[in-house]
C-alpha cells in the first residue's frame, strides 16, 4: 500500500458494526430468497455456499422478470466479478502460502478487503482480513437463520431502514481512502460511471466498469507526494 | 431454484474470486503501476456498490429516503464517528423518512 494511506484499526466498534450489518443483510436476503425458493434448507445452504448476497439477488431478479436460467446465472456471476477485482487488489499485499491465499480469495468481500488493504504491515493485512471476515460470517449466518425462521414475524425489513445499513457500512469502510485525493477521485469516478450505466447496461456490468475510476485516479498525485 | 443451480451459481462466484486472487494478482504484481492501481480498485468498486445500493431500483435510478440516510452516514464518516453510530443513524433516518412519507 502507498505511504499516504491511513490505517484503520479493527477495534470492537468496527467488528460490532460489521457483524450487525451482516445480521441485517442476512435477514433481508434470506427473507427474499425463501419467498422464491420455498425451502428453508436451500435458503440456508445457498447463503453459505454462494457466499454472495448480490449474486443470489441478481439471479432471482432475472428469474422474477421471466428471464431464463442461463441469463439469471450470468447476472449472478457478473455481479460477483467485483469480488475477483477486490481479490486481485488484495493479492499483492499478501505474504502467505498458496492454500492460505486461496482461502482468502474465496472469502474476498467489500468490507474485509476494504479494511485489510489499509493496513501497512503484511501480517496485519492477513490478521485484520480474518478478523473482519469472522465478524461478517457470524452476522451473515445468524442473520440468515433469523430471516428463515423469523422472517414472517419481522415483516418488511425496509420499514426499519435496513436497506441503508449495508451502503452506510461500506461508506465507513472506505472513509479513510476517501480522505486521500487518489482514493476520492477513484471513488467519485467509479460511482458516477456506475450511476450513468445502471439504466443502460446489464445488471452487474456498471460495477465492473467502475474499475476505470481507479485508472483515472492513477493520474492524481497524493497531497505531499514528491515530484 | 434447484440444488444443482445453487451449486453452479456458487462455483461461478468462487471461480472468479480465485481467478482474481491468482491470475489477476499475478498480473498486478508484475507491473508497478498496476500495483498502485490495485490499491485504488477497492475505493472505485466499493463506491460503485454504494451508488447501486443507494440509487438503483431495478434498471432505473431514484432518489428516496435511502439517500438521506447515506448523507447522514457520510457526514458521520467524515467526522470519524463510530461505525455503529454511522449505520444506526443511516437506518433510523431512512426509516423515519419512510414513516413520514407513508
Amino acid at each position: 500500500m502507498n505511504d499516504h494511506t491511513t490505517r484503520v484499526r479493527p477495534d470492537w466498534g468496527l467488528l460490532l458494526g460489521i457483524g450487525f450489518t451482516f445480521v441485517t443483510l442476512g435477514v433481508t436476503v434470506s427473507v427474499l430468497v425463501l419467498e422464491r425458493v420455498g425451502s428453508e434448507s436451500k435458503t440456508v445452504v445457498a447463503a453459505i455456499v454462494v457466499n454472495s448476497a448480490t449474486s443470489q439477488l441478481a439471479y432471482l431478479a432475472v428469474r422474477d422478470v421471466g428471464g431464463g436460467i442461463l441469463a439469471a446465472l450470468a447476472a449472478g456471476w457478473i455481479v460477483a466479478s467485483r469480488f475477483g477485482l477486490l481479490a486481485a487488489g488484495l493479492s499483492s499485499r499478501l505474504e502467505v502460502g498458496r492454500w492460505h491465499r486461496a482461502l482468502i480469495g474465496l472469502q474476498s468481500f467489500d468490507p474485509n478487503v476494504g479494511v485489510a488493504i489499509q493496513q501497512r504491515d503484511p501480517r496485519d493485512v492477513v490478521r485484520v482480513f480474518w478478523m473482519v471476515t469472522a465478524a461478517m460470517h457470524i452476522g451473515w449466518i445468524s442473520g440468515t437463520f433469523v430471516g428463515v425462521f423469523l422472517g414472517n414475524v419481522i415483516g418488511d425489513s425496509q420499514r426499519f431502514g435496513l436497506d441503508a445499513v449495508f451502503p452506510a457500512l461500506l461508506l465507513a469502510v472506505i472513509g479513510n481512502l476517501l480522505r486521500q485525493r487518489p482514493g476520492m477521485v477513484a471513488a467519485l469516478v467509479g460511482g458516477v460511471l456506475c450511476a450513468v450505466l445502471i439504466p443502460i447496461a446489464p445488471a452487474g456490468l456498471p460495477i465492473v466498469i467502475s474499475v476505470f475510476g481507479a485508472v483515472v485516479a492513477l493520474k492524481v498525485r497524493p497531497v505531499g507526494a514528491s515530484q | 431454484m434447484s440444488w444443482t443451480l445453487i451449486f453452479v451459481l456458487a462455483a461461478g462466484v468462487s471461480l472468479q474470486r480465485l481467478m482474481g486472487m491468482f491470475a489477476g494478482g499475478a498480473v498486478l504484481a508484475r507491473v508497478p503501476v498496476l500495483a498502485r492501481l490495485a490499491a485504488l480498485i477497492p475505493a472505485a468498486v466499493v463506491a460503485a456498490v454504494i451508488v447501486q445500493l443507494t440509487f438503483a431500483s431495478g434498471k432505473s435510478l431514484q432518489v428516496d429516503p435511502r439517500l438521506a440516510g447515506m448523507v447522514v452516514a457520510g457526514v458521520l464518516v467524515w467526522k470519524k464517528a463510530p461505525i455503529v453510530l454511522v449505520i444506526l443513524a443511516a437506518a433510523v433516518v431512512t426509516a423515519l423518512l419512510r414513516l413520514i412519507g407513508g
